[in-house]
């Protein structure tokens, strides 16, 4: 019995979990809830083991989690293509999601496969809103106060918009452009002006404003009246 | 006699960068300078065309000891040249926060900085094998100040809360009712500080000079947050006529501005603050100074360090007496989140606060739309510059053929950090044109 991974044929016995032929031959998939305190169960819990099963006339990418995957004769096996990597980056993030944000900046760094796993998916961050406690008639936004905290990098726990205070971006602006974006359309959406945003962000960012102001023009946001 | 060259190069344990510098040939005194080397801030030119909600959290990065202090002086200058209103609950808690700040400065400069210099030894950190118990007391008020300014600013240093207008998170009756009991159990720790401290004066310089003391001064209060600006020369000066008193220069040696008013220089800090309203201290704060023999009007710079000491019993009676204040009353609460509804106009407005080091001045001008088009920033320790020179000039020729080089240069580092100073808060944005 012979399974492909990433273009290369390997043995295999009935009843294995890809997961497992992949670690017989040195192929690298990342996990979480695999570990030393957890050999004997396979809870699939963690989803950082995604593969992709490849098969032709395939409309959507078939996703699976390695470890729970039992193996069939001939199976095709993607562990490097776009799609995984993109999904496994996607799980990460929103694990990161209940977790201190500012990974790349914790004391544990080195000796965290959290970590390693955000440096390896080049995870920076989410904005300040994941942390903030205020919902509805408490944020700001909704009250037509500027307040940055869309765009900006979490890991201060939200301390100023715990403390009744908008956001100021002294964290600095969010490096993840596509988390960027979606921040910057929902300022858009709230009745910002770019004015505004820039103007706020230059009080602890002024370099990073700079690169805004680009990212702002190139994407076309701010500018209803304009098409109007 | 031999040649007497004092070249401090900087002075250690006090913030930013000084230089003491003396030379003298055959027992006659040729030069002895306080010079000053921190480059300028340059604050006052970066808060031009900002809006007025902007200014307080910028300005409060002038200084990280005093930055409960640039902030309320801050907003108090806002709040002048916009007819803003603060309620008498916010103004209570506003003064709790500078307490905590004061005290945390005071204690820092008392126990860490100027302490080691009465047992002869170069730093603190000796003093925790020859006076273990005593530091151990020193080192938890720190602390306890720390724990007011969290309280009521959201953290101990840069604070979150103080916003135009008031608080936009008051605390808690809870957090006030535990606030309470930690100051109570301070002062027999306090005592037994000042007795620490009483049994080491003696090694303080005697040394005196006549000068002018500033300070601010209210009728009801030991004056911290607002009032009048008091003289021990005399007079009493509306904070609005700041510039008439503060009148500053400029002098070679020194990146930061001097002032002078009545004489060739005058003094702010504690021992100002104490020679002009020594009557308003609480009962426990008159009799510590009592203890050092400390009266109006002092005239050793030296006994500022105690001043600040006397002032650190009075911030923790004090603020005992306003917590009981707003708990008698009971907190008003207010929305979440508060952001007072401000209508912004032009003007201009001064603020003026006690901080830590003296008396503190922002001044600020607005136009239409709430935006600073001119600001002016006169920190504490710029004023103290031109007395801590004129203090030298006097003391290094009373101390030649009596002292050697060595003691002599101690006794004046020692004048120098008995004034505190927080050197690199002083150098602001200089208008000179060089040729």
């Amino acid at each position: 019995m012979k399974i492909v991974i990433d273009g290369e044929e390997y043995p295999c016995e009935p009843g294995q979990k890809v997961y497992d032929v992949a670690q017989e031959n040195d192929i690298y998939i990342p996990t979480l809830c695999l570990n030393e305190l957890n050999t004997g169960e396979r809870p699939a819990g963690c989803r950082m083991c995604l593969v992709e099963i490849v098969e032709e006339n395939n409309e959507e990418p078939n996703l699976e989690s390695s470890c729970s995957l039992p193996v069939s004769d001939g199976m095709e096996i993607s562990t490097k293509s776009r799609v995984v990597y993109d999904e496994r980056r996607e799980v990460l993030e929103l694990l990161l999601s209940e977790h201190q944000q500012d990974c790349r900046n914790c004391g544990i760094s080195g000796d965290c496969k959290f970590s390693d796993l955000s440096f390896e998916y080049d995870i920076d961050g989410v904005s300040v809103c994941s942390e903030c406690p205020n919902r509805k008639d408490g944020c700001f936004l909704s009250r037509g106060i500027i307040c940055l905290g869309p765009i900006t990098h979490s890991g201060c726990n939200a301390f100023c918009t715990r403390n009744g205070d908008p956001c100021e971006s002294c964290f600095g602006i969010l490096k993840n452009k596509d988390v960027l974006l979606f921040g910057l359309k929902d300022l858009d959406e709230k009745g910002f002006t770019r004015e505004e945003i820039l103007e706020a962000g230059k009080v602890f960012s002024y370099e990073e404003t700079k690169s805004l102001e680009e990212l702002i023009d190139e994407n076309d946001i701010f500018n209803k009246e304009v098409q109007e | 006699m031999k040649d007497i060259n004092i070249d401090v190069k900087h002075v250690t344990r006090v913030e930013g960068h000084g230089n003491i510098i003396v030379d003298a040939k055959q027992g006659k005194l040729d030069e002895v300078l306080w010079e000053v080397s921190e480059a300028p801030r340059y604050f006052e030119a970066f808060v031009k065309d900002k809006p007025f909600t902007q200014l307080a959290q910028i300005t409060s990065r002038i200084c990280g000891i005093c930055s409960i202090g640039h902030a309320l002086t801050s907003l108090r200058a806002t709040e002048n040249a916009m007819d803003i209103e603060v309620s008498g609950q916010d103004e209570k808690l506003r003064k709790l926060a500078l307490h905590g700040e004061n005290m945390q400065s005071h204690v820092l400069h008392v126990g860490y900085l100027a302490l080691p210099d009465l047992v002869g030894q170069g730093s603190v950190i000796p003093l925790a094998s020859s006076h273990p118990e005593e530091l151990k007391k020193v080192i938890s008020l720190p602390k306890l100040a720390n724990e007011i300014s969290r309280v009521t600013c959201g953290r101990t240093t840069h604070p979150r809360r103080l916003i135009p207008g008031g608080f936009s998170k008051l605390p808690s009756p809870l957090e006030l009712e535990k606030l309470k009991t930690k100051l109570e159990e301070s002062v027999p720790v306090l005592k037994e500080v000042a007795s620490f401290v009483k049994e080491l004066s003696p090694a303080l310089p005697d040394f005196e000079r006549e000068t002018e003391f500033i300070s601010l001064t209210h009728d009801d209060e030991y004056a911290f947050y607002g009032g009048k600006i008091a003289s021990t020369d005399g007079g009493i000066t509306p904070v609005d006529d700041y510039l008439s008193v503060t009148n500053e220069y400029v002098v070679p040696q020194s990146t930061a501005k001097y002032t002078k008013n009545n004489r060739e220089s005058y003094m702010v800090g504690a021992l100002a603050r104490l020679n002009n309203n020594f009557d308003q201290l609480t009962p426990l704060a008159k009799e510590v100074a009592e203890d050092f023999d400390l009266s109006p009007v002092c005239h050793n710079p030296y006994m500022n360090t105690i001043a600040q000491l006397v002032e650190v019993v009075h911030s923790v009676e004090d603020s005992l007496q306003l917590i009981n204040e707003l708990l008698d009353k009971g907190i008003e609460e207010q929305g979440l989140n508060y952001q007072p509804d401000i209508e912004p106009k032009a003007g201009t407005g001064v603020g003026a606060v006690e901080v830590p080091r003296g008396i503190l001045f922002h001044e600020y001008t607005y136009d239409e739309e709430g935006r600073c088009t001119k600001a002016n920033c006169i920190i504490p320790t710029n004023q103290n510059h031109g007395n801590i020179q004129h203090d030298m000039e006097k003391l290094v020729p009373e101390m030649i053929g009596e002292k050697s080089e060595d003691e002599m240069e101690l006794t004046l580092e020692m004048l120098v950090r008995a004034y505190d100073p927080c050197i690199s808060c002083s150098t602001h944005y200089l208008d000179v044109e060089f040729r």
